[in-house]
């Protein structure tokens, strides 16, 4: 039934947009999707940038929220929607970097997908409760070397998990997998909650969700994954303890369509971002919140993406952390 | 500063028309936005976000919050009107509202609801501004053994909405279990009964399984049997709630409001099995127990005592600790972050006078709700006055909307309409919808939690009772099923020598 459904609606598209496409684009409002429930990190990272982008596109933006399964099913909208530039969805580092790396029955592939850009960088953090005793990274190694020590994330298939895995492996743990328990949540909200009220160890996440935390004492920075300190985490960056391939481990928000995207949209759109990121109310809102606003080109922003893709996929396959089902 | 320092600055602040102003606008839009079903409290929060960006921040959060506590209420106008639960935490009201709707006492039905919402709704506000601190530790001892025993707990609920016959309460909440498990799988990722569908991947949208349970099967049941019946109004008849009523309820208001308050305080539970929970004690201590389910009063005063007593409590965690207790206010933590606040232990010391601020206006959006909610109630209650030949298409056009409105998805109205099949035989059949829906939202929460608890103990079942919390819960779980086997014993009925429990 869904497939008939599916078929009917995307040849409705197809009758109505394949003679628009020749007009001057865009000459109506244009669907964006996030494959995001409202009010999530990606929710209102769209929302934020709507408003600027929406005015140098000169249509309005509809901002059309398709949750679950991780951001699959969003993204299987926008797979499946003609590429006439009038559907396009706001990409995210989980279902777009680490989710395509470690499952294989993902209904898409990152080549499923052209990215017009990559506008927000978030590093991670990695923390503990402060009245664990752990200091540094180093006493977070021993204390795995001990056993017991769990970490939580937003879900399997999440940055999350990815990070607290390739950290543990940067600094010496042999076998991350199973050494240390994974307690999957579903949400960054959980995620952090469970480091608070003991139900794990640690948890390594984007920095933004942490910053009330650890300013308030409630929880312990470790290392932050960038090349310089963060400002409000009194804590080592990746380069400083050098390891640059934590340096890789940042989420990011972007924008893509569907893979045939023609050239002169993905041009478009570039331009449209790079007035968009310019706007100073913008850039104060994402930065309050302890985002770094880069816009990257979209040859940029796709090499980013494979490249992290890459690097996570080549640890997913050396610890066997693939899943099948 | 002092506590009255800080209570004064915090009077300058919402003090003046905007504030005011943001307030009311946020009650009458949540008001708007719970009415109309598939429009749950999440989305009205979402969506009223943006326009906060530019606004002074106390403004901005009063008026998320009014959205908040309006959509909250809201959701029981549709509830008892058409059936139809505006949001999921009104579903409980459907219960006893619509019965009474159906006896033609909608405006009755609609005024306890506002009454019930309203007191505990300063209930919970009071508890934030006195209690936050003590309720703030006590949330996070909460961790997933404790849930486990709290969420086993609470599905004993499900006998109390059962009905007649346990049996059949008992097969729909099987019914529920099983359908919650569709979708990923938390602890492995894999997927589960999707068939290899990215639509069921997500697992089966909440609202549209809610809509199709309860609005489907109503109308689905006009057309089998149409009739002249259906052409006439049902009437308004008894049409205001009195003071007598009210009086009546009270207790179960009372307790409702300290169960959502308490629940309310845990974060991630939410509203919904709050209502329940109020529902069902108050249907064990009510000497009119065998009305319930058939339209009475208490039903709907516990049911909206316990989702309203959850709005200003949710504000514990995200005041005191900056967890956000739900959805709801993980949205409206995002406000607080767009200008530069950090919820949580220091906001205290470095924005006492905001914090102050809200309290006081929360304390006036209790007020404002009433208002806002008695003039609502004058306007819908005419729904009650159209023949259901009009009706009944116009809900079943509204329910379309709504569902496919929440994720943008054709395949969700599918599923309504199949859950509306479902629906409908279970209505041919007696056997009642409730215990379906507290087990689809428990169930998945149960076994989370369990297997949670079972990756920190490295597989000991001990961790699960390993504190006094768990300790509490499994007492009350043996005392509810003692009680529920007692009652059973007692009564005659033939289909309880079958139960299960």
């Amino acid at each position: 039934m869904k497939a008939g459904l599916l078929g009917i609606v995307g040849a409705m598209t197809m009758a109505v947009s394949a003679p628009m496409a020749r007009a001057e684009y865009p000459e109506r409002p244009i669907t964006m999707i996030i494959p995001y429930g409202a009010g999530g990190t990606t929710d209102l990272s769209a929302r934020t940038i709507s408003e600027p982008l929406g005015k140098a596109v000169g249509q309005p933006l509809v901002m059309s929220n398709i949750a679950g399964a991780g951001g699959a099913t969003g993204t299987v909208a926008v797979k499946n929607a003609s590429a006439d530039g009038y559907t396009m969805l706001f990409g995210r580092v989980g279902p777009h970097s680490v989710s395509p790396a470690m499952k294989a029955m993902l209904p898409y592939t990152l080549d499923d997908l052209r990215f017009v850009a990559v506008y927000e960088i978030n590093p991670i953090v990695c923390v503990v409760d402060p009245k664990s005793g752990i200091q540094t990274v180093e006493d977070l190694v021993a204390r795995v070397g001990e056993g017991g020590v769990t970490y939580s994330s937003s879900g399997v298939g999440s940055l999350q998990q990815i990070a607290a895995v390739m950290v543990l492996r940067e600094f010496g743990v042999e076998d991350p997998v199973g050494a240390a328990t994974h307690i999957p949540q579903k949400s960054d909200g959980e995620a952090a909650t469970s480091v608070l009220n003991g139900t794990a160890t640690f948890l390594c996440t984007n920095s933004s969700p942490l910053a009330g935390f650890v300013k308030a004492g409630q929880l312990h920075p470790l290392l932050t994954t960038s090349e310089e300190r963060l400002e409000g985490f009194d804590a080592p960056s990746a380069t400083e303890l050098e390891k640059p391939a934590l340096t890789r481990l940042v989420g990011w928000t972007g924008i893509a369509g569907p893979a045939d995207l023609p050239d002169e949209l993905v041009a478009q759109w570039s331009g449209w971002l790079a007035t968009a990121t310019e706007d100073p109310r913008f850039r104060q809102r994402m930065e309050a919140s302890g985002s770094i606003i880069e816009l990257m080109s979209p040859e940029d922003s796709d090499s980013f993406i494979r490249g992290q893709y890459e690097a996570i996929r080549a640890l997913v396959d050396e610890l066997g952390m693939r899943i099948e089902g | 500063m002092s506590m009255m320092d800080n209570l004064a600055a915090g009077f300058g602040l919402v003090a003046n028309f905007q504030a005011i102003l943001s307030l009311l606008i946020g009650v009458v839009i949540g008001t708007i936005g719970g009415a109309v079903p598939g429009i749950s409290v999440t989305m009205s929060v979402a969506l009223a976000l943006p326009f906060t960006f530019a606004m002074a921040p106390i403004n901005g959060i009063l008026l998320l919050l009014g959205v908040y506590k309006g959509g909250v209420f809201g959701g029981s106008i549709p509830a008892i009107l058409i059936k139809t639960p505006g949001t999921p935490a009104s579903s409980a009201t459907v219960l006893d509202g619509y019965p009474m709707a159906e006896k033609g006492e909608a405006g009755r039905a609609l005024g306890m609801a506002l009454w019930a919402s309203c007191t505990a709704d300063m209930i919970s506000n009071l508890s934030l501004i006195l209690f936050a601190g003590f309720l703030a530790s006590f949330a996070l001892s909460f961790r997933p053994p404790e849930f486990f025993t709290l969420i086993l707990f609470s599905l004993t609920i499900i006998s109390g909405v059962s009905g007649k016959s346990m049996l059949r309460g008992a097969l729909s909440a099987v019914l529920g279990l099983m359908l919650a498990t569709v979708g990923l799988d938390l602890i492995y990722g894999t997927n589960r009964f999707t068939f290899g569908n990215p639509n069921l991947m997500g697992g089966l949208n909440f609202i549209a399984v809610l809509i199709g349970l309860f609005a489907i099967p109503e109308i689905m049941a006009v057309i089998w049997s149409p009739g002249d019946e259906h052409g006439r109004a049902r009437g308004l008849g008894a049409n205001r709630v009195s003071l007598a009523d009210y009086r009546r309820c009270f207790k179960a208001i009372l307790r409702g409001s300290t169960i959502g308050v308490i629940l309310g305080s845990i974060p991630g539970i939410g509203a919904a099995p709050s209502a329940f929970l109020s529902y069902s004690e108050a249907r064990r201590k009510s000497p009119h127990r065998e009305n319930f389910g058939k339209g009475e009063i208490e039903g709907v005063a516990a049911a909206e005592a316990g989702n309203n007593g959850v709005a200003g409590a949710t504000l514990i965690p995200l005041l005191s600790l900056g967890i956000p207790g739900d959805v709801i206010t993980a949205i409206i933590i995002g406000a607080f972050m767009i200008h530069g606040l950090q919820p949580g232990p220091l906001m205290f010391v470095t924005n006492a006078d905001l914090i102050y601020g809200l309290f006081i206006g929360l304390i006036l959006s209790s007020v404002f709700l009433f208002v806002v909610g008695s003039a609502a109630i004058r306007v819908f209650k005419y729904v009650a006055d159209i023949p259901r030949s009009i009706l009944f298409p116009g809900v079943l056009v509204l329910c379309v909307y709504g569902v496919f409105a929440v994720n943008n998805t054709i395949f969700d109205i599918g599923v309504m309409f199949a859950m509306g099949a479902v629906g409908f035989l279970m209505l041919r059949n007696d056997i009642p919808a409730a215990p379906f829906l507290i087990a689809y939202i428990l169930g998945p929460l149960l076994e989370d939690n369990f297997r949670q608890a079972m990756l920190m103990s490295g597989g000991s079942p001990w961790i699960l009772f390993s504190t006094p919390i768990t300790w509490i819960f499994w007492a009350l779980t043996l005392f509810s099923i003692v009680a529920i086997i007692r009652a059973a014993m007692t009564s005659n009925r033939q289909e309880q020598g079958s139960m299960g429990f």
